[in-house]
């Protein structure tokens, strides 16, 4: 390259910079006055359906958060710390938990609220609701935990949620975090149980984040306790991710952008709601309710659900669905109300009707239909049937492939590939308790979108 | 010998009489101890059985409480407004589970199909029984609850609880006013519907009169696979709908089971368990597992059938009340100890006497034996000489020679007898001079040769070259020889030999008498200087004595500040080496 051309090439750049700034600058002013809207997009997995018979298509109601705004002070966070200190937390995993308890209050603020239970036979609050200001005498204390006796964990989730019930009436984001390594034997211990609790504790807009350690401890109730309370839910094999897990939840809880979000798909009469994939919701008549406790900031959450729509002739078009979603705005405290809808055309031609395929639906339906093939994996081999469950985990691999082929779909195909191995790796060694926990734990967080893994 | 059996015998009588009272008085302290420590444990128990009391009384009056106040809440809601009300509590009330409306035999709501959730179609399996009309709401009700004076009746429950904070207060740990909070939080979640919607539902019925008002209401404890469900329904019309919710049973748990009290002592637990024996809730450091027995069984109360509180406690939980069982042990034990060695310490004494008495009667019969043998040969060749029948003037010569070793034997023993006193008190006066010791072994040899030679022993002298002449008393040093040289002709007498050796060391001079007799048998060895010690301390002995001269002499030269000490000869035989101190020649 020679010097003049050079010389050219940079006034180029530099004028073609100047228009990126200038149109940046414009842009964040945009940004700005809508900086706090949460997008509500409803989508059909075609928007060109074939025309005749009554038939069914999916729906994918997707929630796209903003980022949290920099210059406001983000939302502030009232945090329980719930610390499994049985006997089988010794060494390693008690001193990385404390590090990572330490690690996220010295994140916290002066207008969060913090506490820490620690449960083994008993429970104990060795740091109760404070705000983040003396943070010295809270690492003092958090040091001196000692690991030694059972596990009552549902004493110290109940413990954890009276500290945070201290500050329920104030606009905080409520968060529980719960550590656990072993089988809860103190305490009511069923899936079922903790599922009550969790579904108790969202009705005061508190979460619990579930995180397992090792693979002793029930994935079973820590995936249901987190599932009923919209939390996150962590397996971490060894005490060493400990750090990085604290470190990603206290990300998403510090980044709250939307707070008790509620959506309400309203279905025109003649398209009826069959199924709500991977979510729990209620349908009632022509209308679907789906609840969520929060939003991250930046995060896509989305509910997937199967309706039938009714015969109809080629060119005609319809109104599918209209979704509300309202939620509290924790900048600005007041509620507000996002709409989206979406049409369907029909048309005879196979090949429009192929065209118009939108391939994100389609993608995260699969991936919904292969999550609830590990929880049936899981259920059948509970069930001693091994060769089922593996058969499921094979089928689900096999439609991912061909439907990932089909498509190009690198996401897909990838899913296809660790639900092959994963399923490969249970017929030669049976569930292992730690596949099992995988499985939970995937198909959880693919279920929930959720952010940080 | 008789008179050894006979001390045993009362030896083992005075421990008898002193063993068995203190074993008994021991035996009875002990038992009052046990009893006592029983006392305190059951004590305990019943200390921890009251806190068990408590917290079963504090579940039974806040469910009770809540049961009633949801109660009146559902009987409450204007009825235009049924299901929505009762979906709004649904979805915002913690402790409401699921809802239901059943109206003229059939369920209203939640809707069979598609359009219920999957915990509601669980919820209607649960209670088909009750819903298709097989089982009757009120199947298990008391006359209906009548919430017409139902003000007045709440203001008692308020005060049943307030009374009930003041009879607990001393086991609380958790501060009063928080627990008050929390648990007025937990009973505002049941008070649901305020009063207001009375009126329009009155007049409700007052439009139609053919619809009476009957307010009934009630609570359904319900099993189903097992596990305990509780059901409040309510019914404000005759053939009106009966309506209700059911209570989310983990809800209420978990707020209760914060506010009950924790226990801190080691070694107890409180442990509520559900109707599988399940442990629902524990409070206490003991490690309880299903396994363990508990002391005590309460069960909670008549609206959770079969659930209780099982009272745990182990030995370290007594440990803390045992203190006083280890300190009484520990003073008895000091008190047993006390008086078995003083025990030890009287029969030592006792011994020790006994053994000088009779060491003492035996040294006077030896004595005496003694002092008789040669008086008796003394006397009667005296008498011999005196009648003058004797003639012969070689057999005078005998007699008179006999007469004269004999006196000199009774004035040795005398001197010795003598010597032992003075020894004892210490009070015998030594007198220095200057004697050539090699010339005073000479003399005393030659002066006992012939005592010596009769008993046909060989005398041999095996004397170092040197100048002898040492600073010390005669007369002493004369007597520890004689007594020597008259063990070894008493003890030594079938012995070829007799050998005297001397030799110098700096300051002193070695004086060392060896015979080839029997010698001393090596556990005797280290006894022979005692005093009265004899190895055959009987008065049959062959050889009589008074177990002194060794003693005696013995106690001389460490007067002197030499020694006497015993060597084994070889291959038999003894020696006894006298190391005599030179107190500086003049």
């Amino acid at each position: 390259m020679t010097q003049s051309k050079q010389h050219h090439f940079s006034t180029v750049i530099s004028a073609f910079a100047m228009a990126v700034i200038f149109s940046l600058i414009t842009g964040t002013a945009w940004a700005k006055s809508e900086y706090n809207k949460v997008i509500c997009r409803v989508e059909t997995d075609r928007t060109v359906l074939p025309a005749g018979d009554s038939q069914t298509t999916i729906l994918k109601i997707t929630l796209d958060a903003p980022a949290a705004p920099i210059h406001i002070k983000r939302p502030a966070v009232n945090l329980s710390l719930v610390l499994d200190q049985s006997g089988s937390m010794n060494g390693t995993k008690i001193e990385k938990a404390k590090a990572a308890a330490i690690e996220a209050l010295t994140r916290l603020g002066l207008q969060d609220i913090f506490s820490v239970v620690v449960y083994d036979t008993n429970v104990h609050t060795i740091v109760p609701a404070q705000n983040g200001g003396n943070i010295q005498h809270t690492i003092n204390t958090i040091q001196q935990i000692r690991a030694g006796g059972s596990t009552a964990l549902f004493g110290g989730v109940s413990q954890g949620a009276a500290e945070i019930r201290k500050n329920l009436e104030s606009d905080f984001v409520h968060r529980i975090i719960l550590l656990s390594d072993g089988l809860a034997n103190v305490g009511p211990r069923m899936p079922d149980d903790l599922g009550r609790l969790g579904a108790a504790l969202i009705k005061e807009n508190i979460s619990v984040t579930t995180i397992g350690v090792g693979t002793d401890y029930n994935e079973d109730l820590m995936a249901q306790l987190a599932q009923k309370s919209d939390g996150n839910v962590y397996f971490v094999e060894s005490g060493i991710d400990l750090p990085r897990i604290f470190a990603a939840e206290l990300g998403d809880v510090l980044n709250v952008v939307a707070k008790k979000v509620t959506i309400t798909i309203t279905l025109p009469d003649n398209v009826k709601p069959l199924n709500i994939i991977g979510r729990e919701g209620r349908i009632r008549g022509n209308k679907v309710e789906l609840y969520m406790n929060q939003l991250y900031g930046n995060q896509e959450k989305y509910a997937l659900i199967e309706v039938t729509v009714p015969e109809s002739k080629p060119g005609s078009r319809i109104k599918i669905a209209r979704a509300d979603v309202v939620y509290d705005n924790p900048f600005t405290h007041s509620r507000e109300k996002s709409t989206g809808v979406s049409y369907a055309s029909f048309s005879s031609d196979p090949k429009k009707v192929a065209r118009s395929t939108n391939i994100d639906v389609v993608r995260e339906y699969q991936l919904n239909l292969n999550a609830m093939a590990q929880e049936k994996a899981i259920k059948l081999s509970d069930k001693g049937k091994k060769k089922e469950a593996v058969q499921a985990l094979k089928q689900s691999a096999a439609r991912l492939k061909q439907i990932g082929t089909l498509y190009q779909d690198k996401e897909m195909l990838q899913e296809a590939d660790a639900i092959e191995t994963r399923a490969d790796t249970i017929e030669s060694q049976g569930m292992s308790k730690k596949s099992r926990k995988i499985l939970r734990t995937k198909s959880y967080q693919m279920k929930n979108q959720q952010l940080s893994q | 010998m008789v008179q050894g059996m006979k001390s045993r015998r009362s030896i083992i009588v005075f421990w008898a009489l002193f063993l068995v009272p203190t074993l008994i008085i021991a035996l009875i302290a002990l038992q009052l101890l046990s009893h006592e420590q029983e006392r305190i444990n059951q004590s305990a128990i019943n200390a921890l059985s009251q806190r068990a009391k408590a917290v079963a009384q504090t579940i039974h009056i806040t469910i009770e409480t809540i049961q009633d106040n949801l109660q009146q809440s559902l009987l409450d809601i204007d009825q235009n407004r049924l299901e929505t009300t009762l979906l709004i509590w649904e979805e915002t009330n913690p402790l409401v589970r699921n809802i239901f409306i059943h109206r003229n035999q059939k369920l209203e709501y939640p809707v069979k199909g598609m359009e219920s959730t999957s915990e509601e179609r669980r919820f209607m399996e649960r209670y088909d029984a009750l819903f298709s009309g097989r089982v009757k709401f009120d199947f298990n009700s008391a006359p209906a609850k009548d919430f017409s004076v139902g003000s007045e009746n709440k203001l008692q429950q308020l005060k049943k609880i307030g009374t009930f904070y003041t009879e607990t207060a001393k086991y609380e740990l958790v501060p009063k006013e928080r627990r008050a909070a929390s648990r007025k939080q937990l009973l505002s979640l049941s008070r649901v519907e305020k009063k207001k919607a009375d009126r329009p539902s009155q007049a409700m019925g007052l439009n139609k009169p053919e619809q009476k008002l009957i307010n009934r209401s009630g609570w359904i404890p319900w099993f189903s696979e097992n596990r305990l469900h509780l059901l409040g329904w309510a019914q404000r019309q005759e053939k009106g709908a009966v309506y209700g919710i059911e209570l989310e049973l983990m809800s209420l748990l978990s707020r209760l089971i914060v506010d009950l009290p924790q226990i801190s002592e080691q070694g107890t637990a409180l442990v509520i368990m559900d109707g599988n024996g399940n442990f629902v809730h524990q409070s206490g450091r003991m490690i309880a597992d299903k396994g363990a027995k508990p002391v005590k069984i309460i069960s909670i109360s008549d609206l959770l059938p079969h659930w209780r509180i099982a009272v745990f406690i182990d030995d370290r939980g007594f440990g803390a009340t045992k203190g006083f069982l280890y300190v009484s042990m520990l003073l008895l034990g000091i008190f047993i100890v006390a008086i078995i060695s003083g025990g030890v310490l009287l029969t030592r004494l006792t011994l020790s006497n006994m053994k000088d008495a009779r060491q003492k009667t035996s040294f006077v019969s030896s004595v005496s034996h003694e002092l008789k043998t040669p008086l008796t040969s003394i006397r009667m060749y005296a008498e011999l000489l005196l009648s003058k029948r004797v003639t012969n003037e070689d057999k005078i010569q005998t007699y008179l020679s006999t007469i004269v070793n004999e006196s000199g034997r009774l004035t040795r023993l005398i001197n010795n007898v003598l010597d032992f006193g003075k020894l004892e008190q210490g009070s015998k006066k030594y007198q220095l001079e200057n004697i050539d010791v090699d010339r005073f072994l000479k003399q005393i040899i030659q002066t006992h040769s012939i005592r010596i030679k009769s008993q046909n022993i060989e005398i041999k002298t095996l004397i170092e070259k040197g100048d002898y002449t040492i600073k010390t008393d005669k007369d002493a040093l004369e007597q520890v020889t004689l007594n020597l040289l008259d063990n070894a002709l008493k003890y030594a007498g079938q012995g070829k030999f007799l050998l005297f050796v001397l030799k110098k060391e700096i300051d002193f001079v070695i004086l060392k008498i060896c015979d080839d007799g029997p010698g001393i048998p090596k556990k005797h060895q280290d006894r022979i200087f005692e005093k009265f010690y004899r190895i055959d301390n009987s008065l049959t002995s062959q050889q009589p004595g008074s177990g002194l001269g060794l003693s005696i002499a013995k106690q001389i030269m460490n007067d002197l500040k030499g020694d006497l000490v015993f060597e084994p000869a070889t291959p038999n035989g003894s020696c006894f080496i006298i190391r005599i101190k030179n107190h500086g020649t003049d």
